[in-house]
């Protein structure tokens, strides 16, 4: 198996003016490709900190981080949005779709970015919208359609560049238990067809969609155990 | 890549179509201004131009002058005297540039039918005069060599003297008396000018024309005239004319130092126009430019204002891999795209205002094509220059704080 990612000792301290909060106090661990690893910890137990470190959206004050083998404190900004586009596909727990983009728009930024010719774009974004079970609602715009179409669209938009690794943070934290399970049977299906996967929740139910769980408490790590 | 810049921008200023107008406005009046301005500008001279030109062909107009006086002295010898009939005729001899020399004696008199009276400005000159200036008569004849050799008492009555004079009636062959200083003198009408209008001298319907040697010999014993006009062979030929008249009236007046006289010419009076048009032009340029400054800071705020209120779709821009220069572009392309809208705007602005305004002034619409260029290629620049600031804040945003901004 190919190792797509390892961290270690990754800190992150935010100095606000008085305190200084540490989000993250000394985490490390290592993904193969083809992993589902489902993140859980309680609220505030620096979750989405990781995340954002993870997704190249934010760097962290201490330790290191190796994305498919490069060392990611290394990369320039350009460097960084070519990782950001080409190698991480990113799902939020707000969707943070474009409100006045149609949800083909949406899913075809990622691809535009690439600068994928737009005559090459249109049968991509098809086929990632009708492979999260979205037909039909390519030209609505996202306040059109419901909670759990929107994080279809956010989901198609995650894989339509084909990432090496697929983020969720919270994903089905805005959605109704019901709608969440439709949408972690997305996530199911994507690993099954052999894309990795890293997840966070807060909750047990959620977390046991993957094949791995590690436990975070207090900006670090508690547990970290394979799921039968 | 562009194409789709321009696409993302135009949405997103129509998104926000009354605030994208307000924001222009600064820019629409600035642009329409400049196009406004240089037009008037052009048309205005065109018809000052046109009305040198129709002062008469090649003329040169010779005055006497009074140098200003020094320390309580009275300045210069007075050379009124010196500008005798026998002067004039003396030109045409020693400027072979001068075509003709025609005196010209002004007198303020009052003309008297049975019915009416009028005050009216004579004018004593020879056959040339009305050529000279492009004056035509509608009626009759102007005054003929021999009524000046032989001093007829004829006089030839502007358009507006003879409407007051005699009504509808026609004046040919009429006699009026003429009041000269409380003396009177039976003239009969010879012929009635074309109607004229005002120009620089006034209006030319109200004078009247008499023989040179009947205003000198009859009505005065002036040995002088008030100027005389010297026309050249040409147009090109008019500065050599005006440097033989300077040599000849310096030698004959005895005044090297060119005191006593004053010459004007078409050409000098074109100098003037221009000149002052020149400033004229410069002075509105300014306001016009400064109110592109306005129309500047105008986009810069409203692109400032974009940039905060989509902080969150720049984060999520970059998470989805947008480089800094793709944000940068984008918001570059919607203030180019306000700026670009705005010249046009401004244009068509401009356009019906110098239209309006010509035909207010009755001078030719003229749209110089420089002005167009000069005014929208100023409104691009406006649009990089005043966009760059706040493009390059959101280009430089830090994708996580963007992505929590609320
Ligand atoms: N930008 C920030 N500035 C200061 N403190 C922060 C910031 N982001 C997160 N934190 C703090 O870091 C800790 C971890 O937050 P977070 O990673 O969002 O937790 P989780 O996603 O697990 O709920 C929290 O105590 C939070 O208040
Ligand atoms: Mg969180």
């Amino acid at each position: 198996m190919n190792r797509i990612m390892r961290i270690e000792q990754l800190k992150k301290i935010y100095q606000l003016s008085k305190v200084k909060v540490e989000a993250l106090r000394g985490i490390s661990f290592t993904i193969e490709e083809g992993e589902f690893v489902s993140i859980m910890g309680p609220s505030g137990s620096g979750k989405s900190t990781l995340m954002h470190i993870i997704g190249c959206l934010d760097y962290p004050t201490e330790g290191k981080y190796y994305l498919t083998g490069q060392d990611v404190a290394k990369l320039n900004d350009n460097q960084l949005a070519l990782f950001r586009n080409k190698k991480i596909g990113f799902v939020f727990q707000q969707f943070n779709l474009l409100p006045r983009a149609t949800n083909f728009n949406n899913v075809e930024l990622p691809l535009i970015y690439a600068g994928v010719p737009s005559g090459k774009r249109k049968d991509i974004v098809l086929k990632a919208l009708h492979s999260v079970g979205l037909k039909n609602r390519e030209y609505h715009r996202p306040n059109e359609i419901s909670g759990g179409e929107r994080q279809r669209v956010a989901i198609a938009r995650a894989l339509v560049n084909n990432p090496s690794i697929i983020l969720a943070d919270e994903p089905t934290g805005n959605l109704d238990s019901k709608t969440g399970h439709d949408i972690m049977k997305i996530f199911q299906k994507l690993h099954q067809s052999g894309n990795t996967i890293i997840l966070v929740t807060h909750e047990r139910e959620i977390a046991t969609y993957g094949k791995r769980i590690i436990y975070i408490r207090d900006g670090l790590i508690e547990k970290d155990e394979v799921v039968a | 890549m562009i194409l789709q810049g321009l696409r993302i921008a135009l949405n997103s200023l129509w998104a926000n179509k009354m605030r994208s107008f307000l924001s222009i406005l600064g820019i629409v009046i600035g642009v329409g201004a400049v196009i406004a301005i240089v037009s008037v500008g052009t048309g205005s001279t065109q018809q000052v131009t046109a009305r040198i030109a129709n002062l008469g062909s090649n003329m040169i107009t010779v005055y006497p002058w009074m140098t200003r006086g020094q320390f309580g002295r009275v300045g210069g010898t007075v050379s009124l005297h010196k500008f005798t009939l026998e002067l004039v005729e003396h030109v045409e001899l020693f400027c072979p540039s001068v075509k003709k020399a025609i005196p010209v004696k002004t007198l303020n008199s009052r003309l008297i039918t049975d019915e009416v009276n009028v005050n009216a400005t004579i004018i004593g000159t020879r056959i040339d005069y009305a050529e000279v200036n492009n004056y035509e008569v509608a009626q009759g004849i102007f005054i003929g060599e021999s009524d000046d050799l032989e001093r007829r008492q004829v006089i030839v009555l502007g358009s507006q003297l003879a409407a007051d004079l005699f009504e509808d009636d026609s004046p040919i062959g009429e006699t009026v008396r003429l009041n000269y200083e409380n003396r009177i003198f039976q003239f009969t009408v010879i012929g009635v000018m074309r109607e004229k209008g005002g120009s620089m001298a006034g209006n030319l319907d109200e004078r009247a024309y008499i023989p040179v040697s009947v205003a000198m010999d009859r009505l005065t014993t002036h040995k002088y005239v008030d100027s005389f006009i010297g026309q050249a062979y040409s147009s090109e030929g008019a500065v050599n004319a005006v440097q033989e008249l300077e040599y000849f009236l310096m030698k004959y007046l005895q005044d090297e130092k060119k005191e006593q006289f004053r010459i004007t010419s078409q050409d000098e009076l074109l100098e003037t126009v221009s000149s002052v048009t020149k400033t004229m032009s410069l002075m509105l340029g300014g306001i016009a430019a400064i109110s592109l400054l306005v129309g500047g800071i105008g986009i810069m705020n409203i692109m400032l204002v974009s940039v905060t209120e989509r902080t969150r779709e720049i984060g999520i821009r970059k998470a989805l891999g947008a480089k800094n220069r793709n944000i940068l572009w984008q918001f570059l392309m919607e203030s180019l795209s306000l700026s670009s809208l705005g010249g046009i705007a401004g244009m068509g602005f401009g356009w019906i205002a110098a239209y309006f305004l010509s035909q207010y002034g009755n001078w030719p619409f003229v749209i110089s094509g420089i002005s167009v260029v000069l005014a929208f290629g100023f409104a691009l620049f406006i649009g990089i220059f005043f966009g760059l600031y706040p493009a390059m804040k959101a280009a430089k945003m830090n994708p996580v704080d963007a992505l929590r901004y609320e």
